[in-house]
């Protein structure tokens, strides 16, 4: 049996990680190609909705990074971010689709090999988990 | 003074007999009226006479208001959103509203969400141990009680047991906790509120703490409901006495055996969501949603839901319109939308015509969200909804998973 490849989706802060995932491509650092990544202006943008769109429409999990608290561009953009992520754990545990498939990471935009880190680690996370109930809906 | 305790009565005799413990409430709404601190009041009266339909009612004339004396059981009208739909949510009117705890949290909700002017208001908040489903209730008073439910003109939960009164002046007695083994009794949420003493309102009202029928335990609890009930007093509106300890130990006590009765119930309804494992879990929502007819009935029975227009609405581009059971992403937006601030109001599955146990969910959120954030909703105007408000403290803690 081919090896399960999850579908990751992230939502990746235009002033820091996004950046950062760009300096661990110009860097030529390895990382899983699991991740779909969306560039938004802040990690703040991230709710409730965009979160429940992807995993809806077929996502494994969901990685949203965004700048270290105190370095948001938006000076708290992020902290909302925080918030958002740490109320739709219990909701997505609650409904069968579990917490550990949605994860917050603050990388900067220095922080290449973070970027490579993060992904791969939670790509594995994911790969244990197998894929998203909700994906054989979406099928 | 804000704290202050009275037992109180209304001096007028017509109105201490319609209403019950003594018609304080009904005093003080007259009151309220008649020295023109408010405009209207809004209450809630049997339509037709009809014990099973409550209705909420605006009252400008004082002598309308023994329609309103006397508590309904058997209805839960959802008196948050009756303030903000039809009263411009008492932003051009002052107001004075009787509300159960959880009519009183919704109001605190919309008021932190700018739909309702508080400083406008006057909530008179009355204690609450529950209430029945009105269909329910009737085949209850039939099948249980062998009445006809035309011939109750009156219900009260008194500790453990559930007491009707019938027309010819006779009660009737059944244990509640037996009643509600048999699937009948109070509405789901009731069962498990813990908030049975309205203390976010301005006033709290109740018959706990007084040892005769015809007399009301009241509680200030803001300054602006101490400044109304102190006038009340000097005006001669209402007649009121010191309690003594034990009255105020009484009520205490009381109100420790609700909760804790609310708390078991709370145990054994999260239980049933909490035992399934992630499959379970997953196909048992599935299989709830996909009942769902998407008719928009929890939605717009949500005291708190307010967005002018809605992400749900089919014009909005979000949720595929024209299908039924709608995209799961209805559910789930619906829920998260609410989770972070649900009062357990209940209105939502009240609402639902498939009885898919929303609110069991919406409320088990927010429990789980209020201790993550230390956070109840409907407690303080000033305590925003955990997921939309971010504090100046938090940009000095560093970690992804930080203790708010």
């Amino acid at each position: 049996m081919e090896e399960f490849e999850p579908k990751i989706i992230g939502f990746f802060c235009n002033w820091c990680s996004y950046t950062g995932a760009d300096l661990a491509g110009t860097s030529r650092t390895k990382y899983p190609p699991n991740v779909r990544i969306i560039r938004l202006m802040c990690s703040g943008r991230v709710d409730e909705r965009l979160i429940a769109k992807a995993f809806t429409a077929g996502a494994d999990g969901v990685l949203v990074c965004g700048c270290h608290p105190g370095d948001c561009h938006y000076q708290k953009g992020n902290l909302n971010a925080r918030r958002r992520v740490a109320g739709l754990k219990p909701f997505l545990e609650a409904i069968g689709i579990g917490g550990e498939r949605l994860r917050l990471e603050w990388i900067s935009a220095s922080e290449g090999p973070k970027v490579a880190e993060t992904v791969k680690s939670f790509t594995q996370t994911i790969k244990k988990l197998g894929p998203s109930p909700l994906k054989k809906e979406a099928e | 003074m804000k704290g202050d305790m009275y037992i109180a009565r209304s001096p007028d005799k017509e109105t201490a007999d319609k209403a019950e413990c003594g018609g304080a409430v009904t005093a003080l709404l007259k009151f309220a009226l008649e020295s023109k601190k408010v405009e209207a009041v809004v209450a809630v009266k049997a339509r037709d006479g009809n014990r099973y339909d409550g209705v909420a009612v605006v009252i400008t004339d004082p002598k309308d208001l023994i329609e309103t004396a006397g508590s309904l059981h058997c209805a839960s009208p959802n008196i948050a959103r009756f303030l903000k739909e039809y009263l411009d949510g008492a932003f051009n009117s002052k107001i004075a509203v009787v509300a159960k705890p959880c009519d009183a949290k919704a109001i605190i909700e919309l008021a932190k969400r700018n739909q309702i002017k508080l400083d406008n208001l006057l909530i008179i908040g009355l204690n609450c141990t529950g209430t029945l489903p009105s269909a329910k209730a009737k085949s209850l008073f039939k099948e249980q009680f062998e009445v006809e439910p035309a011939d109750v003109v009156g219900e009260d939960i008194e500790g453990n047991e559930l007491i009707i009164r019938l027309k010819d002046g006779s009660e009737k007695k059944k244990d509640l906790a037996e009643l509600e083994e048999k699937g009948y009794g109070r509405r789901e949420n009731c069962r498990r509120c813990e908030t049975n003493i309205p203390v976010m309102a301005d006033i709290a009202c109740g018959k706990w703490g007084t040892t005769d029928k015809d007399s009301t335990f009241i509680e200030l609890c803001s300054d602006k409901g101490a400044d109304f009930f102190e006038a009340a007093i000097e005006g001669g509106a209402i007649k009121v006495d010191q309690p003594s300890g034990n009255a105020v130990e009484s009520r205490k006590k009381k109100d420790q055996a609700a909760v804790e009765s609310a708390q078991k119930w709370q145990e054994k309804d999260f239980a049933t969501l909490e035992e399934m494992s992630a499959e379970e879990k997953f196909s048992y929502w599935s299989e709830q949603f996909s009942h769902c007819i998407k008719c928009y009935g929890c939605r717009d029975a949500c005291p708190i839901c307010y967005c002018e227009v809605c992400f749900l609405e089919a014009e909005r581009g979000f949720i595929p319109p024209g299908e039924v059971p709608p995209h799961m992403l209805f559910p789930m937006v619906r829920i998260t939308h609410v989770m972070d601030s649900c009062v357990n109001c209940g209105q939502c599955q009240d609402a639902c015509a498939m009885d898919i146990p929303i609110s069991r969910l919406i409320f088990m959120l927010s429990k789980k969200i209020g201790a993550i954030f230390k956070h109840e909703p409907g407690m303080d105007v000033t305590a925003l909804p955990p997921l939309r408000t971010v504090t100046d403290q938090e940009l000095g803690q560093e970690g992804v998973e930080v203790t708010f």
